[in-house]
């Protein structure tokens, strides 16, 4: 179980990798855009005065025996969900991940809409089906806010839960901005203007920030059940040590009891 | 003379990073050329054939919307999808488009999306087609 799961973390830990570079040039393009741009506005990135519609989506994963990966989620989820619940007229849950579903359903509580198809590798294609969703909904205000609750992912030995909210997307400028300054002074040619492109860049960046979410919960799922195998590896060689140790106390106890009785009853016999 | 470096981005990988010496890429309203030494740029694309030329041959990509960005000889493309056009299925293409078609159009933004697939299918099957 320890090496499955190392595997399938490598495996996570690539695709978010490779997801990472994208993030990073659009990030890089966003502050290109900003910098040479007019006052970058869209309707994604504006409040909306009242919150009405608001969604939860939660990820957890699809098993247990990692830990305390969907506690941790389901925790914050389950206090998030009551607050959001109480303060929106109209409150939607989404879950992804059965053992989320199920924590739920035990608290009595029916999840709008349920996922189980993100498995350890959520493809791009399907969370663009899910985030179009959302897009299309907040557009024709269906939606007013969108959070997230999600395992991030931070370092091999740090991942914590978080809530985001990706709806309104606040500011564009939201990653780690590590531009270098040369690039400031370059005059840009925008094909074919800056709004247009705007139009494209911020749901794109919207899409992104989702499929990074999931791929963050992803590998930290993954991070989670490695260490709970290693841990559980570990302590069935401890287990083992100590019972092979009692075994061969037991097995050496019996022999010098057989031994004893032989020899009594040889010394029985002589006298 | 200068060479350029083309790097082509998906949200699941790095498709390509390499030295080229011209690259085609449909831009939302036409298809731009890009050669070494071009001016600083930052386009919307749409989707189409991205043709990238090299010393040894010419590579033949269907790409699906995005950006590029032109910095001193490096071309940034960031496209949702990437397909070798090789790769690209004539019938599977045939389908959506036949799929896109079907879809219900009766309000505005039903009809930006159905056209926003059929342009994504046709455009698919064209490079498919172009690629026998």
């Amino acid at each position: 179980m320890e090496l499955i799961s190392t595997a399938r973390f490598k495996r996570a830990m690539d695709r978010a990798t490779a997801a990472e570079a994208y993030t990073r040039r659009i990030t890089a393009l966003v502050g290109h855009l900003a910098r040479s741009g007019p006052e970058v506005s869209h309707p994604l990135l504006e409040p909306r005065e009242e919150t009405r519609r608001a969604l939860l989506l939660v990820l957890t994963g699809n098993r247990g025996l990692c830990g305390g990966y969907n506690s941790g989620v389901l925790r914050l989820a389950h206090a998030r969900w009551y607050e959001i619940d109480s303060e929106a007229p109209e409150a939607r849950l989404e879950v992804s991940g059965k053992r989320g579903i199920s924590a739920f359903r035990l608290r009595g509580i029916q999840p709008d809409e349920t996922f189980d198809h993100f498995e350890n590798k959520p493809t791009y294609e399907e969370v663009e089906l899910l985030a179009n969703r959302y897009l299309g909904a907040y557009e024709a205000g269906t939606l007013d806010r969108l959070d997230v609750v999600y395992t991030r992912f931070e370092s091999l030995s740090r991942q914590h839960a978080t809530v985001e909210t990706l709806l309104p997307l606040g500011s564009l400028d939201g990653f780690d901005e590590e531009e270098n300054e040369s690039a400031a002074d370059v005059q840009y040619e925008f094909l074919p203007s800056v709004e247009s492109i705007l139009d494209e860049v911020v749901p794109a960046s919207f899409k992104v920030k989702l499929f990074k979410c999931f791929l963050d919960a992803a590998v930290s799922e993954q991070i989670a059940r490695m260490m709970a195998m290693k841990a559980a590896t570990e302590n069935a060689d401890s287990m083992i040590d100590r019972l092979s140790m009692a075994y061969n106390r037991a097995r050496q106890g019996q022999i010098t009891a057989e031994l004893l009785e032989v020899i009594s009853g040889a010394d029985a016999l002589d006298k | 003379m200068p060479i350029l470096k083309c790097i082509v981005v998906t949200p699941e990988a790095t498709l390509l990073d390499e030295q080229v010496e011209f690259v085609a890429l449909p831009l939302s309203d036409g298809e731009i050329g890009i050669a070494p030494n071009r001016g600083p740029m930052i386009g919307r694309l749409g989707c189409g054939e991205m043709r990238v030329r090299r010393q040894d041959g010419t590579d033949r990509y269907y790409i699906d919307g995005g950006f590029v960005e032109v910095l001193g000889n490096v071309v940034s493309v960031l496209t949702h999808r990437g397909i070798l056009a090789e790769e690209l299925d004539e019938i599977t293409a045939e389908e959506q488009l036949a799929a896109a078609r079907a879809q219900p159009a009766n309000t505005p933004e039903l009809m930006a999306i159905r056209a926003r697939a059929v342009a994504q299918a046709r455009a698919q099957l064209r490079v498919a087609r172009r690629a026998e």
